[in-house]
């Protein structure tokens, strides 16, 4: 690939790229303290960076961004159907469904949406986690056919062309997942979680929720149990809370792999 | 040792970690085939006995509904071929609660689901077998050469003479792997060829058993694995549900998807059975071991037998003159039990490590102390020397990154507020072996330009395979990452191992390493040329003017590798919070120590240790798979009954890796990290509330009903 | 999932009614619970009714009547929503408390109020079908009576069922004294007292509530309360978070001083979770601790009056113990102004 082609690195970056490793890199991973340039590092090694410097990433990235035409069943196949006018992703969608159709099966089987995940299909993973009308809901448990006038994002619906969002970045920075199934569902329940501490909301582990104030700085264990709704069986969970830690102050967030002589 | 030069041993992000952040990643079900037809499974509700009569008139009938696949018309299969856990349609007798018993085949997921409610099943029931309290008595020496008796000087007689002894029972409960993936698959057949997309940590191993179980040859069958949604073991041997697909997509002609529900994978592909293990331990009172004794009784499933290894972690952590490791399963009307992460080693060094703990704790010694004093100089089962070993410095390196001396002894001696707070440790080991693998590596040239291609039917299922490979390939052919591109996941790639026992790894970065080399000597050949520094594959595709260059390789494990004994080794160090009034139980702390030789990428390598971490806390607090013994059927089939740890179960968790160099293992020196995560960590947590509260639990998993 | 009729109510009177008409039709409002038991074949609907998009969400002071001073919660307003209503924060922090102590953030954006008190059990009988269940199936017996009945009921329970009701927002309705607003097909509206909406078991244990079919929701009240700066809502569970309660109790002391300095308890609440067929109101306890000195030995004398009449089943005799610190506990948390 042309490095020409990569919008997203400056020449200065792509100087620290050739770069990648930098001198005192075994005692940064020796002493875990020297953390600027651990930052740097790891930042190196994080989203932008790999976009240009991945064969995968580059066949993904070329990839057209088509909205397929919702996949076509004959009328006969669908039971019960309701028509169903939605927007998903920015896009107007319109649908004849069985009435029995999840939201999810929707995206999944008829939009060609399928980033979001079927875990269990009862509401207890949260891999099937997208956003509706700003909220971040189920798509399992919902029926598409209660979605008229609805706005859905799904994952494929937060990077904008190329350019990954943030909380997609920092999961990458951080290792936010290993086999990488719940991460769809993941990453629209915490990008919907920035919003909610947005607005103040408390919860569980909130030590007085009297007191309201917005937004409000989510403490580690505030991520944690904001986010319990999404199960990892890989145990990515700390990567996930320093991701969203991330992206929720602004400030880098250390990780903390060591090795010792 | 790291080269400051290479990109091994750097952490770099995960190659596919973009496919992943933005939902492109293909699982099995995720693949576009047209004119797709849905496949639901339907269950026994019986664990023993047969099939008397299915009417599945109803279901047909059921708009939409293509086909209605039971044992009545289901074609024939080979049930020695392969698949695991059996299920496969061929006969009316039922062996477990939640057997398959047949599928329906329709137009839509909606339709194919709700016919199989209208399937009527009458069945001739047996009295299952489904208690194993009571059928404990009856086991017996299992088949399995691996679990004959192993005995080593007079146990009974050390036992005798011991100045201090612990002699106790540690029971772990049937566990499910619950991968987020439910197992999977989409089977196009074109002409006599099938296309299975098909999670498979094993991907050869799948391609084959669905070839010998569906009378077909290898190569009619192509298994299409590019991302593992999880698979613990669970996606290592494959089970009745691939098959079955490929079966339903033959019947009516079209693609078809069958994915298992989230209910239905408590009794489809697999599980860890129950264990019940008495372990003795002697010593004098300075803390040496004269006596070890490990006593598992298990059981496997009605026919089959699979006993996972709970006494691997014995034969091989401690120096004691006395030793004795047995093994006793009974049949139970069960799924066939399975490998799951840290097979015998994870619930085995539970029982073990709890013991060493306890024995401590009776002679007032530090428990760090006890292991040190006991380590072995060579490998006590076979008197082999280690390639390397690195217990103890993971004990000492973790004890002081932890605060150990902030330990109390006694334990109840660290109340904060509602909290009862304690220390625990315990050490762990892993097998590290390398398996053959073969690799092709092809060079492309476009003006000065080389991108290389490495292709091999390796898996990655969260691992980092694709990342590692990426890196290895670039080292070795002195290319930027970009320019490297692992192609594995498909079983027309050259045959390689499975992604399990952590093997992979090893197996696949030596392969791709030696194919790199292979072809960098086949270019250095050709050009006749003699060079002061050996130029890269990349320089001579160059100076060679090629455009176009490939190799291949079958790669072997090291000969000399049979002369040691290889492990990875850890040492586990927990902080937990009793809360005292209601036995909650939160792990503050952990840190996990690991000396596995080469870490190809410590990124990766740190959330492989950390989510081993996980499953261990899983195992040692939350997670139990409960059978009604009246009906042989699981009470805990849903995530909200099974409880894996949710983000508020995880506190903060360190890793920290031990540099080590073994090239005696294999040429780079990859032990393998994928299991040794989980080994030793229920028994640090459960010695840690042991050093909080007083009470020792011996079974798993501590609950709070258990600390009140 | 059985094939159903599906349409969108516009208005309440068109929703009761069209329900009114059919024994077997559903109002399908967050959907959390019903959908999940409908894919199970635990729930077959014939039609669908989706009340979500009714305009039952408002949450407003009340003015008049016997809850003056109180606040109305709609009954088709989502959980996060009533979780984080500045007025409920404020004076009903036990309902805030209770209702982010259930299920996850998805889920609470999801589920309505009154779809929570609806929720059924968790038991593993009830939910697999080819279990003896006598509230799913009357008739077909009680798996978990004589089987694996460790999250069961220690109070209330029958020879016919020893399930238990797993909502949290209930067991702070229970304690703040709720009155459930709801409205037939024939335009009536009735009040239902909180304690007479959930029923024990006893012989007919297919009937959660004594809510009639087709009776819709509309709100629930919230009279004022005395205690809002000394309530909490504990959750005892087999994991941190994301899990049912194997005991819950919501708690709230009114003191004979307003400002935090009292010592001596005018009235108690405590309403328990995860014990029983409904929420279990802590009345032998609550009675005890009327007047009396807010000391640990009196929340600890308050609890064994509450827990000794409890009869445990095979595998649940620990809740008798966990009941009784869990009361104890969430007393002493109350005290401490209900912080976390």
């Amino acid at each position: 690939m042309d490095v020409n082609e990569t919008p997203d690195l400056s020449d200065d970056e792509k100087k620290l790229f050739e770069d990648l490793m930098p001198e005192d890199l075994d005692e940064i991973l020796d002493t875990g303290v020297n953390r600027r340039h651990f930052l740097k590092l790891v930042t190196l090694a994080g989203g932008g960076i790999l976009a240009a410097q991945s064969a995968v990433a580059e066949q993904l990235f070329t990839r057209p961004l088509n909205v397929p035409a919702a996949a076509e069943l004959s009328s006969a196949t669908i039971e019960n159907g309701v028509n169903v006018s939605l927007n998903v992703n920015g896009a107007a969608r319109k649908l004849l469904v069985d009435s029995r159709m999840t939201l999810l099966d929707t995206l999944r089987e008829r939009l060609e949406l399928t980033g979001s995940k079927k875990g269990c299909d009862h509401g207890q993973c949260g891999a099937c986690t997208v956003i509706v009308d700003g909220q971040r809901v189920l798509s399992c448990l919902t029926l598409a056919a209660s979605c008229e006038g609805k706005s859905v994002k799904t994952i494929e619906g937060l990077a904008k062309g190329t350019v990954l969002h943030p909380m997609q970045e920092a999961f990458l920075k951080h290792d936010g997942f290993q086999c990488g199934f719940c991460t769809p569902g993941q990453i629209c329940s915490a990008v919907a979680l920035m919003d909610e501490a947005k607005r103040g909301d408390a919860s569980y582990v909130t030590e007085d929720v009297r007191k309201k104030t917005a937004p409000v700085q989510l403490s580690t264990e505030e991520i944690r149990e904001r986010m319990s709704g999404n199960l990892c069986r890989c145990g990515a969970y700390p990567n996930i809370v320093a991701a969203i830690q991330e992206v929720h102050s602004g400030k880098p967030v250390e990780q903390t792999f060591r090795f010792s002589a | 040792m790291q080269d400051k030069n290479k990109l091994t041993g750097t952490p770099i992000s995960r190659i596919d970690g973009i496919a992943k952040v933005t939902g492109k990643a293909t699982y099995s079900t995720d693949f576009p085939v047209k004119n797709l037809a849905y496949a639901v499974l339907f269950k026994s509700t019986i664990a023993a006995g047969t099939i008397r009569t299915i009417d599945t008139t109803a279901a047909e009938k059921a708009p939409g509904v293509l086909a209605v696949i039971t044992h009545t018309n289901a074609p024939k299969l080979n049930v020695n071929g392969g698949i695991r856990g059996g299920a496969l349609l061929q006969s009316p007798e039922i062996e477990f609660y939640g057997q398959h018993i047949g599928l329906v085949v329709a137009e839509t997921f909606e339709q194919a689901r709700h016919a199989t409610h209208l399937i009527n099943v009458t069945y001739d029931k047996k009295e299952p077998k489904a208690d194993f309290e009571k059928l404990a008595k009856d086991a017996t020496l299992p088949k399995d050469k691996e679990k004959a008796d192993a005995k080593r000087g007079d146990v009974k007689a050390a036992l005798r003479d011991a100045e201090f002894k612990v002699e106790e029972v540690y029971e772990t409960p049937i566990e499910h792997h619950h991968p987020l993936e439910p197992h999977a698959t989409i089977a196009e057949w074109n002409g006599d060829r099938v296309t299975l997309y098909n999670s498979s940590q094993i991907v050869n191993g799948a391609q084959s058993a669905a070839a010998n179980t569906l009378n077909i040859k290898p190569e009619q069958v192509r298994i299409i694995t590019p991302y593992i949604g999880g698979g613990f073991g669970s996606k290592g041997g494959q089970w009745a549900n691939l098959v079955l697909t490929a079966v339903a997509a033959k019947q009516v002609n079209r693609p078809v998807k069958l994915a298992l529900t989230r209910q239905q994978m408590v009794n489809s592909v697999g599980l860890r059975q129950r264990n019940h293990q008495k372990v003795s331990l002697a010593a004098t009172k300075d803390g040496k071991l004269t006596a070890l004794a490990h006593e598992i009784t298990t059981h496997g499933a009605i026919k089959e037998e699979f006993v996972e290894p709970c006494g691997d972690c014995s034969k091989v952590m401690y120096a004691v003159p006395n030793s004795l490791i047995t093994y006793r399963a009974v049949p139970m009307n069960v799924i066939l039990p399975t490998y799951t992460r840290g097979p015998g080693k994870s619930t085995g060094s539970f029982a073990l490590e709890s013991a060493m703990d306890e024995l401590a704790y009776a002679l007032k010694m530090d428990p760090i102390e006890l292991r040190i004093k006991n380590e072995p100089e060579r490998d006590p089962s076979n008197g082999k020397p280690w390639s390397s070993r690195k217990a103890v410095d993971c004990l000492q390196v973790g004890a002081k990154a932890f605060g150990w001396e902030k330990r109390k002894a006694e334990p109840r001696q660290n109340q904060q507020g509602n909290y009862l707070v304690g220390y625990g440790v315990a050490s762990g080991t892993y097998p590290a072996h390398q398996r053959p693998t073969s690799a092709i590596v092809r060079l492309k040239r476009t003006a000065n330009d080389v991108m290389a291609t490495v292709e091999l039917a390796a898996a990655d299922l969260g691992t980092g395979t694709y990342t590692i490979l990426t890196q290895t390939a670039a080292d070795a052919l002195g290319l930027p990452l970009r320019n490297v591109k692992v192609v594995i996941g498909d079983s027309d790639l050259p045959p390689a191992a499975g992604s399990v026992g952590s093997v992979g790894a090893s197996s696949y970065a030596n392969a791709v390493n030696d194919a790199c080399q292979k072809i960098t000597d086949e270019l250095l050949t050709r050009s006749g040329k003699q060079f002061f520094a050996r130029p890269t594959a990349s320089q001579l595709m160059m100076s060679e003017k090629l455009t176009d260059f490939q190799t291949r390789i079958d790669a072997k494990p090291l000969e000399s590798a049979e002369d040691y004994s290889a492990h990875s080794f850890n040492a586990n160090f927990a902080e937990v919070a009793v809360n005292r009034f209601t036995g909650m139980v939160r792990v503050n702390r952990f840190l996990a120590v690991t000396g596995a030789g080469t870490i190809l990428n410590p990124k990766t390598a740190r959330s492989q240790i950390i989510g081993g971490n996980i499953w261990g806390i899983g195992m040692a607090l939350t997670e139990e798979s409960v059978l009604d013994p009246r009906w042989g059927n699981f009470v805990t089939r849903s995530f909200a009954d099974y409880h894996v740890p949710a983000n508020l179960d995880i506190g903060n968790m360190e890793a920290i890796f031990i540099r080590e160099d073994d090239q005696k293992a294999n040429t780079l020196g990859v032990k393998g990290i994928g299991e040794v995560g989980i080994v030793g960590v229920a028994a640090a947590v459960a010695n840690a509330i042991f050093n909080a509260t007083g009470k020792r639990v011996r079974e798993l998993p501590i609950t709070p009903d258990k600390l009140l | 999932m059985r094939p159903f009729t599906y349409s969108r109510a516009n208005d309440p009177a068109s929703a009761t009614k069209e329900l009114a008409g059919n024994p077997n039709a559903r109002f399908l409002a967050g959907g959390t619970n019903l959908i999940d038991l409908m894919k199970e074949d635990v729930e077959r609907p014939s039609a669908i009714v989706d009340i979500s998009g009714l305009r039952l969400t408002e949450i407003k002071p009340i003015a008049a009547g016997s809850a003056k001073g109180g606040l109305s919660i709609g009954g088709l307003g989502k959980n996060t929503d009533a979780a984080n209503h500045p007025l409920i924060r404020q004076n009903y922090p036990l309902l805030t408390q209770a209702i982010l102590a259930g299920a996850s953030g998805q889920i609470r954006n999801m589920a309505t109020n009154g779809g929570n008190l609806l929720q059924r059990t968790r038991c593993p009988y009830f939910y697999e079908v080819a279990m003896p269940c006598n509230k799913r199936e009357p008739g077909s017996g009680c798996g978990a009576l004589e089987g694996v009945n460790r999250l069961h009921a220690i109070f209330g329970a029958s020879e016919k069922c020893v399930a238990v009701y797993p909502s949290d927002m209930a067991i702070a309705l229970a304690a703040l004294d709720a009155v459930v607003k709801v409205k037939n097909a024939g335009g009536q509206e009735r009040s239902i007292p909180f304690a007479d909406f959930h029923r024990l078991p006893g012989d007919t244990p297919e009937r959660d509530t004594n809510l009639a079919h087709g009776e819709l929701i509309t709100a629930i009240d919230l009279p004022p309360n005395k205690f809002a700066g000394k309530s909490y809502y504990l959750k005892v569970r087999d994991r941190a978070s994301y899990a049912f309660a194997l005991i819950s109790v919501a708690a709230g002391l009114e003191m004979d001083r307003s400002d935090g300095s009292g010592t001596k308890i005018v009235q108690a609440r405590i309403a328990m979770g995860g014990v029983a067929h409904k929420p279990w109101r802590a009345l032998k306890a609550e009675q005890f601790l009327a007047g009396k000195e807010a000391t640990v030995e009196n929340f600890k004398r308050a609890a064994d009056a509450e827990m000794v009449d409890a009869k445990p089943l095979e595998h649940n005799k620990f809740k008798v113990e966990l009941g009784s610190r869990s009361i104890v506990l969430a007393l002493q948390m109350a005290m401490n102004g209900g912080k976390a």
